[in-house]
């Protein structure tokens, strides 16, 4: 149970999820469109510089 | 467990290991089944990294658990944060393992499967995961700084401005080779190019599904696109039979190369939420699944290896790429051994992750670990195919011949026997029109994907799907890498040219993105370009430049790490980072060498301007190939230029003319130390 907590808490992390979740809970905003929305724009910078190893 | 037990186990560990590396390495004309690969892998990984970074952790760099990280003290909620070792450590191989681990083995695989096996095993434990655990702690202890600025604060000017140079060359060489792999894997093949042609609308179609419906649900939402891609791969067996469709989706290798240029000019300038994010998504959900899968399959299958030990080639005449084993198999297999590369990832966004310094062992050190697993099984992939086959697929028209009979019989008199007859068998097994002269290391690791798979899931008669699925897979991974490595390249670009006229550094000033994006894949476009239109296929020559290029980073980030060594008083230490230095340096100016001044037109790109000028063929291949002599060149500069600049660093202080400054943060107590991780 354990290890599959984590696993997901892996998934959720490397997908973003985990970020949007402190984003709202830092700024007190619902999820929603229009938190996801400003959570876009404000990660746009390290999003966009997010280097791909080959 | 008490140290008995402790002792009795991990000597079993070592003599398993040492029985598996005495089959992989002496049995000589027999064939061998591919556990013994595994396991003396697994063997060796788990020694490296229990005793040697063990070792580094304790000695070398004193990992300090009361030490604060940067991810503590300016935790800020967003990039810099603790976060679970665990967690770091799949975000960490997510952005680590790309197709360089895949593609690479399958390459060097023409030695024959002993000097690539040795290579990434011993490569990764003494070279990549060391470099990617120093790089990662000597980042933590500056607060997250990148490499470029490691380099210049510790090295000097010249430092920086090196690594800043290596860093756009490697994307612009990377770039270039990456497009010419999927345009090798996509050219006549419908079905393929249909299926990855559906991965754009598939991105653009999560990218509004989470910005309008479903808000934040990445996950959910790659499980969609992830679906549909299969339904895309489904969907391409139909494509590829009929004609009237087929004909839209068969394309020649330089219309698909103009297709990349304009693609890779898009997703430049697009915004990030509608293509490259959902795509990097997409891609990592499909690679960890996909990872996962193949090692399943090759523990349920334990396939034979076809290929030998050693092949004839390790002599310079190999057909996939021209040059000896030494020094060629070390550059053409980085990522999964050593890669530059990891260094930019170990220096950008995991070490603001770090919690507490003794992660930092299992993050640096085990994702590499994982990497190179990754690549031991891109070995098994490509060895369990028949030589004959392998052969036939990564042999370029130039040398084994245009005609499936013609290359068949060069092949077979090259003593890998192989039949025309054979190989549309399997082309068609595969939906495919031919699997002649399919060079770039992809189709071949896919037909060893979908060998492995078949034959433990469904049968030969899903080969074909597993086989695109394969493709997908890999051509999926390549595009992210472009996406990324493009928008990367405009950023650094544009912060260069922002320091000359201020609105070009703007991100947001649309004719600075567009001329900058505009540079960057011209750049990449013209590589490209040119290994499209290379006779010899052109992997020959840009798989070494991009090995050399990447081999440049590593020795970058060894020497700054060797420098902070050095003026953090552990110079008794050095040797960790300066072994696997003075390999790379002695590699890297070996091939560099080769690659220029070869007498053998296969080798030398000079060679081969001579031989080209000599037989009137084109003004632009032969001005090709000298430009290719001049990149060459220029790396090896940039090599000399750093080492000397090190060299004069380490001198001045062992000798005590020089103070050893260092631009470490300064030591905060942990507030974490008390909590159980």
């Amino acid at each position: 149970m354990r290890v599959l907590r984590l696993l997901r808490a892996v998934l959720r992390e490397i997908f973003d999820e985990a970020a949007y979740e402190r984003f709202c809970i830092q700024e007190r905003l619902p999820a929603g469109r229009q938190s996801y929305y400003e959570f876009l724009e404000q990660t746009k910078n390290t999003t966009k510089q997010k280097v791909r190893c080959c | 467990m008490n140290s008995g037990i402790r002792f009795a186990m991990w000597t079993l560990v070592g003599l398993l290991g040492a029985l598996a590396l005495a089959t992989i390495a002496l049995h000589r004309g027999e064939q061998i089944n591919a556990l013994w690969l595994v396991t003396a892998a697994v063997c060796i990984y788990a020694l490296g990294y229990r005793f040697y970074s063990g070792f580094i952790a304790a000695k070398v760099l004193a990992l300090d658990p009361q030490r604060a990280t940067p991810a503590e003290r300016l935790d800020n909620g967003r990039d810099f944060l603790p976060t679970n070792k665990w967690v770091v450590f799949g975000h960490h191989f997510a952005a680590i393992a790309g197709p360089g681990p895949l593609v690479g083995p399958v390459l060097a695989a023409q030695f024959g499967y002993l000097p690539g096996t040795l290579w990434i095993l011993v490569g990764a434990v003494f070279g990549g995961c060391v470099q990617d655990f120093v790089i990662l702690l000597f980042s933590v202890r500056r607060d997250g700084k990148s490499l470029t600025e490691m380099a210049k604060a510790e090295i000097g000017a010249i430092g920086g401005v090196v690594a800043y140079a290596s860093v756009i060359s490697i994307l612009v060489i990377l770039l270039a080779v990456c497009a010419l792999i999927v345009v090798n894997a996509l050219k006549q093949s419908p079905w393929g190019t249909f299926t990855i042609a559906m991965t754009i609308p598939i991105a653009f179609l999560m990218g509004l599904y989470l910005r309008r419906m479903r808000p934040g649900r990445v996950l959910e939402t790659s499980a969609i696109g992830f679906v549909l891609v299969l339904a895309a791969i489904w969907g391409g067996q139909w494509v590829s039979q009929a004609p009237a469709i087929a004909k839209y989706f068969t394309m020649t290798a330089p219309a698909l190369a103009i297709a990349l240029i304009v693609y890779g000019f898009a997703a430049s300038a697009l915004p990030v939420w509608l293509l490259l994010a959902p795509r990097d998504y997409l891609s990592t959900f499909v690679k960890l699944g996909t990872i996962a899968l193949l090692a399943a399959g090759i523990v349920v299958m334990h396939p034979t290896l076809h290929m030998p030990a050693l092949t004839k080639f390790v002599d310079g005449t190999g057909p996939v790429f021209a040059g000896k084993v030494f020094p060629f198999a070390f550059i053409t297999i980085a990522c999964g051994a050593i890669s530059g590369f990891h260094s930019l990832i170990s220096s950008g966004t995991t070490p603001k992750l770090i919690r507490r310094e003794t992660e930092i062992r299992l993050v640096g050190y085990g994702s590499m670990v994982a990497e190179s697993m990754v690549a031991i099984m891109a070995t098994v992939a490509a060895c369990v195919l028949e030589p004959g086959t392998y052969f036939a697929i990564n042999s370029p028209a130039g040398i084994a011949g245009q005609l499936p009979e013609k290359a068949a019989s060069t092949i077979s008199a090259w003593g890998f026997p192989v039949s025309a007859v054979g190989m549309q068998a399997l082309a068609r097994s595969v939906g495919e029109q031919t699997l002649f002269n399919r060079t770039g290391g992809a189709p071949a690791f896919a037909v060893g994907m979908a060998h492995i798979f078949s034959n433990s899931l469904g049968g030969q008669a899903v080969m074909a799907l597993w086989y695109h699925f394969a493709l997908m897979f890999e051509a999926l991974f390549i595009l992210t890498v472009l996406d990324a490595g493009t928008r990367v390249g405009r950023f650094m670009v544009q912060d260069a040219l922002g320091h000359a006229w201020k609105p070009l550094g703007r991100t947001s000033w649309y004719p600075s993105v567009l001329a900058t994006s505009g540079f960057i894949v011209a750049a990449w476009g013209y590589f490209l370009w040119q290994g499209v239109r290379d006779p010899l296929g052109g992997i020959n020559s840009l798989w070494p430049l991009f090995g050399i290029a990447n081999q440049l980073l590593a020795t970058v980030a060894l020497c700054v790490a060797t420098t902070i060594l050095i003026k953090t008083h552990r110079a008794k230490y050095m040797m960790v980072t300066l072994a696997p230095l003075a390999w790379l340096v002695v590699v890297t100016f070996a091939a560099s060498w080769h690659k220029m001044f070869d007498p053998d037109p296969r080798i030398g790109f000079l060679a081969q301007a001579r031989k080209l000028a000599l037989g009137g063929e084109s003004a632009r291949l032969i001005f090709n190939n000298r430009l290719d002599a001049v990149v060459t060149g220029a790396l090896i500069v940039m090599v000399g230029l750093i080492l000397i600049e090190s060299l004069r660093q380490w001198v001045g202080i062992l000798s005590g003319k020089r103070a050893a400054q260092t631009t470490e943060s300064p030591f905060v107590i942990t507030g974490l130390a008390e909590e159980r991780v």
